[in-house]
């Protein structure tokens, strides 16, 4: 932990600069505090090269969407982005992007607001947006497949969105399918508010450490055919483009930068306790179980989480896929048409009719196994 | 509460949940739908033909005794008219396989197959308690790991037949595909997730052990499942685990997935369905072209037999070496440091490291083309031994080359026994007393 490594520094020169006293060890070299931020702003701006003013058409500016969730990563993206905007008016007296924000509010926890009030005050140039999540049954056009997923029982038109989150919520059966739901949804929310707003692309504040939990937690769901849209920078099937400014950073070093540049940073970024898998696995999501591991993995071996995620951005979606028929919930192209969990060797079965037997709804493999069967309740996950 | 039914035949009491997918069973019905199950995936696959004859790579375990018998049943019940025959590797590692080998002579008794047993002393003029020996607990697993690739292809040769299973389930494999996304080997993803994977023929000689098909017909099947079987179908199998020190990655990702299935049952089918989906993403797999390309089934040359013997979270062992590999690549990359420097410490991490494929994309390109997209591999045939290689000598010829290297000038015979040995020594110490005295 940062803290730690300032004091196994002390009486250490900056391997970069080689003046300074160094602050804290980053991947071996000891660097001072100028040279740190130095190394963050140059990853993430790396990745930003295509959105330099010289890129920029000055009759159409282009916006992008930064979708926040307070934590130290999308802080520190939002803080540096802040940082690059600045730097880019007053070198040529325009930007290369504009930017909007997002926040997508999490139901019952008011401690949000307070902090995101403190964002827009650090921040004033931009609009910041605060979306409750149920708003996905609101603004995502294809409606019926998304009430689809409700109970049969639920009367469907009396719901409000707020209503309908409730109770497609209350028929998910474990605390990780309820997890699992909630990001899809969250991501399908910020995506059409992107589209919305007039934003051509969508900037996540995932550090290479989260990216990693992503791969392996993605594969763990199942979802794994879906990796090169989740992980790699460029276009999706949601017809807009996602990019990962942070991806080469590590969740520890972001933590880092957010104590070293100081005020107002800390003041803005919520306290997420460390993760402690509960005891119960009733409890555990398998998003947990990533974070965890990877939590462990960052402290001693930050090459091997780096590789997973260098790794996983080497698959190519293949050519088939784009006009794949859509998930209902996640809405990633499912190749063949092969929905719900039957019709493939693992299942061991034989069903002749995969579409039948996914009871109408068209969900893709992973999805399926969030989402409870309504004709087949033995099929279900526990 | 009152005693919960079968799911299945509703008549008998549920004594079995199933750990798949949480199901409640009766004995019979686990029992018949376990086998029906494993029918299914080898006739949807087409994993067998009329008359093959084939060997069962059989150690005496839960997996491979399960294979047998199931198989056994399946054999008879449906009628595929095969002939099985059960092939056993003497890896000589004493108190462990001498008394597992045992197991599989009663098994081969009790279903009636015939049994061959082969061993590395015969083979490469080693016993495992040799190796280890010489080289140490720590990194005998590759030796074993590639010893036994060849062996059993060896050892099919000398049966004649061209078919191997092996007792893979599907922890196995699920275990794999985290283990290679961890150490960012694509080219294996690609090839582990597949059923059958093969040796493709070289067909110029036919003496060559090279046109092998294996398959693992328990890929599907859950490790707890399999324990199961082996209970209530009262086989007799040996469980103690290798002597030796387990693969430590492999460690980590085993932890990994036992956390997974406690979470969500259904999860290790999901993760090998993933890995069966990407590897359809991997650039330049034959699952990428629709397996319309040339070979159709993956090579698999050089796939680690992994023991399944590690368990619990590792001590990092070979996580930090890959670690460190990663790390002075990423500083050569950042530095832009001359070729000299990246192509060295690639050759010296041939031997002990899986191939990383992650490389800087900063370092000169003229002289480096030849790493710059993953190299696709061509099969050729080991200039020593004449196995199946995609390297000039094959990776066992050089393991022996570096084994035979440091032996004792004192020339040890094949036929070693180590208690001869040591009453020699103790004869010697006598003498020397004598001498002293």
């Amino acid at each position: 932990m940062p803290g730690k490594q300032i004091t196994d520094v002390v009486e250490q020169l900056c391997r970069r600069c080689t003046e300074n006293q160094a602050v804290l060890v980053v991947r071996r070299d000891p660097l001072c505090r100028d040279c740190f931020v130095r190394y963050v702003h140059t990853k993430v701006i790396k990745h930003m090269e295509s959105f330099r003013v010289r890129n920029a058409d000055p009759n159409r500016q282009r916006k992008l969407l930064l979708a926040l969730s307070l934590g130290a990563s999308s802080v520190t993206l939002l803080h540096i982005l802040d940082h690059l905007l600045e730097t880019q008016t007053s070198k040529s007296g325009r930007t290369g992007f504009g930017l909007s924000v997002v926040f997508v509010e999490t139901a019952g926890d008011a401690s949000h607001q307070d902090r995101l009030s403190k964002v827009r005050q650090a921040y004033p140039d931009y609009d910041i947006a605060s979306l409750p999540l149920h708003d996905v049954f609101r603004l995502v056009p294809d409606q019926e497949s998304l009430s689809g997923l409700l109970p049969e029982s639920a009367t469907v038109e009396e719901l409000s969105p707020a209503d309908k989150l409730v109770t497609l919520f209350g028929s998910l059966t474990s605390a990780t399918a309820r997890e699992d739901v909630a990001a899809t949804l969250r991501t399908r929310l910020v995506v059409e508010y992107a589209k919305s707003s007039g934003c051509e692309g969508v900037l996540w504040g995932d550090s290479t450490t989260k990216l990693a939990e992503k791969t392996l937690a993605e594969t763990a769901k199942g979802c794994g055919f879906s990796l090169p849209w989740h992980v790699a920078d460029g276009e999706t099937p949601f017809g807009l483009a996602f990019n990962y400014p942070l991806r080469d950073l590590l969740k520890k070093e972001l933590v880092a930068y957010v104590d070293v540049v100081g005020s107002p940073l800390p003041s803005l970024v919520l306290d997420s306790a460390p993760t402690q898998a509960s005891m119960s696995s009733k409890n555990t999501t398998i998003d947990d179980l990533m974070k965890q591991y990877f939590e462990s993995v960052e402290v001693n071996f930050p090459s091997i989480v780096s590789n997973v995620v260098r790794t996983t951005g080497k698959l190519k979606a293949t050519l088939t896929t784009n006009d794949a028929p859509a998930c209902d919930l996640c809405s990633m192209p499912v190749s063949d048409g092969r929905f719900g969990i039957h019709g493939w060797g693992g299942d061991q079965h034989g069903i002749a009719d995969p579409i039948l037997a996914s009871s109408g709804r068209r969900l893709c493999y992973g999805c399926t196994r969030s989402i409870p069967s309504t004709t087949n309740p033995t099929n279900g996950s526990a | 509460m009152a005693p919960s039914l079968c799911a299945h035949c509703k008549t008998n009491r549920a004594l079995i949940l199933r750990p798949k997918d949480h199901s409640k069973l009766c004995r019979p019905c686990f029992l018949t739908t376990f086998e029906t199950e494993i029918h299914h995936t080898i006739t949807s696959t087409g994993l067998f033909t009329r008359g093959e004859r084939i060997a069962i790579g059989a150690s005496g375990g839960k997996d491979s005794t399960v294979l047998a018998s199931v198989l056994k049943t399946l054999n008879e019940r449906y009628d595929y008219g095969l002939d099985l025959i059960l092939l056993s590797i003497d890896e000589g590692i004493k108190g462990y396989r001498d008394d597992s080998l045992e197991t599989v002579k009663r098994n081969a008794e009790q279903y009636g197959m015939q049994l061959c047993i082969l061993g590395y002393d015969e083979l490469y003029g080693w016993t495992m308690d040799q190796v280890v020996e010489q080289v140490g607990k720590k990194g005998n697993c590759t030796y074993c790991g590639v010893f036994r690739r060849q062996a059993l292809d060896r050892g099919a040769a000398r049966l004649g037949l061209t078919h191997v299973v092996t007792g893979h389930n599907a922890d196995d494999v699920a275990e794999t595909v985290l283990m290679n996304l961890l150490r960012g080997d694509l080219p294996r993803l690609s090839r582990t997730t597949s059923i059958v994977t093969s040796t493709p023929s070289l067909a110029a000689d036919p003496a060559a052990n090279t046109h092998i098909k294996r398959s693992k017909p328990l890929k599907y099947a859950y490790e707890k499942e399999i324990v199961l079987y082996a209970h209530h179908k009262n086989l007799d199998y040996f469980s103690t685990e290798c002597i030796y020190s387990p693969e430590a990655f492999r460690g980590s990702a085993r932890a990994l997935i036992k956390n997974l299935e406690r979470v969500r049952p259904s999860a290790i089918l999901d993760v090998v369905r993933s890995g069966e989906d990407m590897a359809k993403l991997v650039p330049d797999s034959d699952e990428g072209c629709g397996r319309v390309c040339t070979s159709s089934v993956p090579a698999a040359e050089e796939e680690q037999g992994g023991c399944g013997s590690a368990q619990g979270p590792s001590s990092g062992g070979d996580l930090a070496t890959l670690e460190q590999a990663l790390s002075s690549d990423d500083r050569a990359a950042d530095a832009a440091l001359e070729i000299e420097i990246t192509t060295s410490s690639i050759a010296k991490r041939t031997a002990p490291l899986p191939l990383t494929v992650g490389k800087s994309r900063k370092v000169p390109k003229a002289p480096n083309n030849t790493r710059k997209q993953p190299k696709k591999q061509v099969m050729g045939q080991c200039k020593k031994c004449g196995y199946l290689s995609s390297q000039d000598i094959c990776k066992a010829c050089v393991l022996l080359e570096g084994l035979n290297k440091n032996r004792p000038k004192n020339h040890i015979e094949v036929g070693y026994e180590p208690e001869k040995e040591a009453t020699s020594v103790a004869e010697a110490v006598k003498q020397l007393d004598v001498g002293a005295g």
